[in-house]
């Protein structure tokens, strides 16, 4: 009987230690992802950003209209006016494609093709995709997709200038694949925070995508995996059953979004 | 006391898996048991004591690898494993060295669970031999 007390004070103790860790580790910023991450330094991520974004109008085409790119700046402002520390500074880019599809590339660099504007139904779903998008960038998901892709060695080769053929794979990774299912939903978590700072409708996210499912539309796997594996039903009800604090009051983003879609069209 | 610093042998070899602490313990246990009752309690509290604190670095190598070649990722929740091994290791030096020095004055040095354990088996009283007469019987 001593005896299994003992053990029980022992795995007590254990017990104790670990979760008194993670407390620590939680509520104290000791920057431990920036200072043992296998990857690059913030400097070295903004210059692969700028190297990809050369190789990345060889095979695109921006699309240019004031009325876009009014809505555009109009709905980033209300995310990053909530953002309350970043490493980064944010470019957002419309793309000509008719594709669903948005993504991030290293340095803060986010991307949004004119497709998913087109099957947009408000700013507010847009903002959703963008915030999503955004967590991406700040947990620093794009670096370690690609240092575990292409090996922290084959990076740094190409920021000193190596193969440029590379280069392409790299973006060709970014513009192409999905991230891991935590990853995912870390990004969701970070979107729907901001959401709701930034006063918009968090449930925007799910209506997007659900819509989507709907109408069983074709999109890059880079959003699939928000759509299809069945986690995601996990992830969409997070999203919908999201609890605002008691004071939230979705303040609709200010954009004719049926002009916007107008004039998208006329550019595509 | 030398069972007690067996585990430091993984130290000199410098770490490369925590088990050949384990493995040298193991060894000193079979070897020095038989010599008293004494040696065999703290050999055997030595090696038992070991144990855990052994498979906890081992789940924080595996851990480590795992993520280095899959996820590279070091979550919080490898983060407080790690602070699990590590103060772990720092308790067990410690009550390792306490329970050496008592050993090397030919002292008992009792561990939480472990203590009981290895008395029980080295003090263990031995059933005696059984003892009935012996009959003598003819040849066939």
């Amino acid at each position: 009987m001593r005896l299994w007390r003992d053990l029980l004070i022992l795995l007590a103790f254990a017990v104790a230690i670990f979760l008194g860790g993670y407390w620590l580790i939680k509520n104290v910023n000791w920057n431990l992802s920036e200072r043992f991450e296998f990857g690059l330094s913030v400097e070295q991520e903004k210059k692969l950003g700028d190297l990809m974004k050369e190789t990345l109008w060889n095979n695109f085409d921006k699309l240019e209209d004031p009325t876009v790119d009014s809505a555009m700046q109009i709905i980033t402002a209300r995310l990053l006016r909530k953002l309350d520390t970043s490493q980064y500074q944010y470019n957002f880019i419309v793309l000509a494609k008719d594709e669903i599809n948005a993504f991030t590339i290293p340095g803060g660099n986010i991307y949004i093709f004119s497709g998913l504007l087109l099957e947009s139904e408000s700013p507010e779903e847009v903002a959703a995709v963008l915030a999503h998008e955004i967590g991406h960038a700040e947990k620093r998901h794009v670096v370690q997709k690609l240092v575990k892709e292409f090996s922290l060695g084959a990076l740094v080769a190409i920021l000193s200038g190596g193969d440029p053929s590379l280069l392409m794979d790299v973006l060709r990774q970014v513009i192409g694949t999905s991230f891991d299912r935590d990853q995912e939903n870390e990004a969701d978590d970070f979107a729907l925070a901001l959401l709701e700072k930034a006063r918009i409708e968090p449930k925007s996210l799910a209506v997007f995508f659900e819509r989507l499912n709907a109408k069983d539309l074709s999109y890059n796997r880079n959003l699939e995996l928000i759509m299809t594996h069945p986690h995601n039903d996990k992830r969409l009800a997070k999203s919908r059953g999201y609890l605002t604090q008691k004071d939230f009051r979705a303040e609709k983003i200010a954009v004719d979004w049926a002009r916007v879609k107008q004039a998208v069209r006329t550019k595509q | 006391m030398g069972a007690y610093l067996m585990m430091f042998a993984a130290v000199a070899i410098g770490l490369p898996l925590p088990i050949i602490n384990l493995i040298a313990a193991v060894i000193y246990y079979f070897v020095n048991r038989k010599k008293s009752r004494f040696v065999h309690f703290h050999s055997l509290q030595a090696l038992l004591s070991q144990i855990p604190t052994t498979l906890i670095n081992w789940g924080l190598v595996v851990w480590a690898v795992w993520i280095a070649v899959t996820d590279l990722r070091l979550s919080e929740e490898f983060w407080s494993y790690a602070i699990l091994a590590g103060v772990a290791t720092l308790f067990y030096f410690i009550i390792s060295m306490i329970a050496a020095y008592k050993a090397r004055q030919g002292k008992m040095y009792y561990f939480l669970f472990f203590g009981k354990i290895a008395y029980d088996v080295a003090f263990r009283v031995r059933e005696e031999r059984a003892t009935t007469e012996p009959v003598n019987k003819p040849p066939f």
